[in-house]
């Protein structure tokens, strides 16, 4: 069970907690949790959704013990509309750009990034739904929270996250 | 539909659950409207680049972590012998169950399409499962009650290999 679970555990605490030692004490602490409340486990449900909810609020419990980290406002990454509702500003279209593997790489590394400057309300979930590939339903399980605010909590960070690769983008052809 | 209402319906666009006469109205905005082309375009993107991410860094944890991490939970264990004694006990009454599950549904032909064709391929291979399956089917009960271990483990193993989230059974 263990061996099983430790790397997404391990995996998940990163996303959360962004930091290497702190990952792997959340992930201890998962596991002492998990040895000690097993016989509190109901059978009926999945035991990855129990695991990975006990990971969450150990994640979260530490990360109100500590100083916030700095974390951008998503507001300022949600595309722009006139009143009319279409676009306020032009649109470039770099997806085709991304498909060369130079790129590829680089574009994994600016998620993992601009992920981490995200608050933690919305990290949280677009971590377990896109990093982790659990359903809407399994995630908003795992977070006590509804499916409408997972699915829009995700999809303002989809936005985010294509928004700030765009400004990258845009900044680094023009350099 | 305006690009405003477009950008805020992506996400069931692109995995495919938006009802067929918005898809319709959003497919025809998409034809006459390039800024929203290039949206959904690089929205496809970044959703395609955090799959991708996804593959490459599931399992990745450093080795020394990963030795720390088996000394702390086998000396937790061993502190909690009669918590893990308990884990496994419930493991083992939780298989049963799915297997018992498992066997009267494939018997009853409730399983799930990728459920069924898992079985199926496994009984064309495997005369001991298929003959099990076959006798439930025909008398409607399991010959000797819960299915004998070597069966047992076919039927376990063949439950991993089906994806988190994966129904077993029809609704």
């Amino acid at each position: 069970m263990f061996r099983l679970y430790q790397g997404k555990i391990f995996n998940l605490a990163m996303s959360i907690l962004k930091n290497e030692s702190d990952a792997e004490e959340a992930t201890q602490d998962v596991f002492m949790t998990v040895i000690r409340k097993v016989g509190t486990f109901q059978g009926n449900s999945a035991f990855y959704s129990w695991i990975y909810r006990i990971c969450v609020n150990t994640c979260l419990m530490r990360l109100r013990g500590k100083r916030r980290s700095e974390t951008v406002s998503i507001e300022e990454f949600m595309p722009v509309f006139t009143d009319e509702g279409m676009h306020a500003s032009p649109m470039d279209d770099w997806s085709k750009e991304v498909e060369r593997d130079a790129l590829n790489a680089e574009l994994g590394r600016m998620i993992r990034k601009f992920t981490e400057e995200l608050s933690e309300k919305y990290r949280v979930v677009f971590v377990l739904s896109d990093v982790e590939g659990l359903s809407n339903e399994e995630t908003a399980k795992v977070l006590g929270l509804t499916i409408p605010a997972i699915k829009s909590r995700l999809h303002r960070a989809r936005l985010y996250l294509r928004e700030q690769l765009s400004r990258y983008l845009r900044e680094g052809k023009a350099e | 539909m305006n690009c405003k209402e477009l950008a805020y319906m992506l996400a069931d666009y692109c995995n495919g659950s938006m009802d067929p006469r918005l898809r319709e109205e959003l497919d025809e905005h998409l034809s006459r409207c390039e800024p929203c082309m290039a949206f959904t375009k690089t929205f496809r993107a970044t959703c395609e680049g955090t799959r991708k991410l996804r593959e490459a860094i599931e399992y990745a944890i450093p080795d020394e972590v990963r030795e720390r991490l088996d000394l702390f939970v086998r000396s937790a264990a061993l502190k909690y012998p009669e918590k893990v004694k308990e884990y496994r006990d419930q493991v083992e009454r939780d298989r049963r169950e799915k297997v018992a599950d498992l066997a009267g549904a494939a018997a009853a032909g409730q399983l799930s399409s990728a459920t069924a064709l898992l079985m199926e391929s496994h009984c064309a291979a495997c005369p001991e499962c298929n003959g099990y399956i076959d006798a439930f089917r025909k008398t409607g009960t399991p010959r000797g009650g819960d299915p004998p271990a070597g069966i047992r483990s076919h039927l376990i193993a063949l439950m991993q290999a089906l994806p988190p989230g994966e129904e077993f059974f029809l609704a």
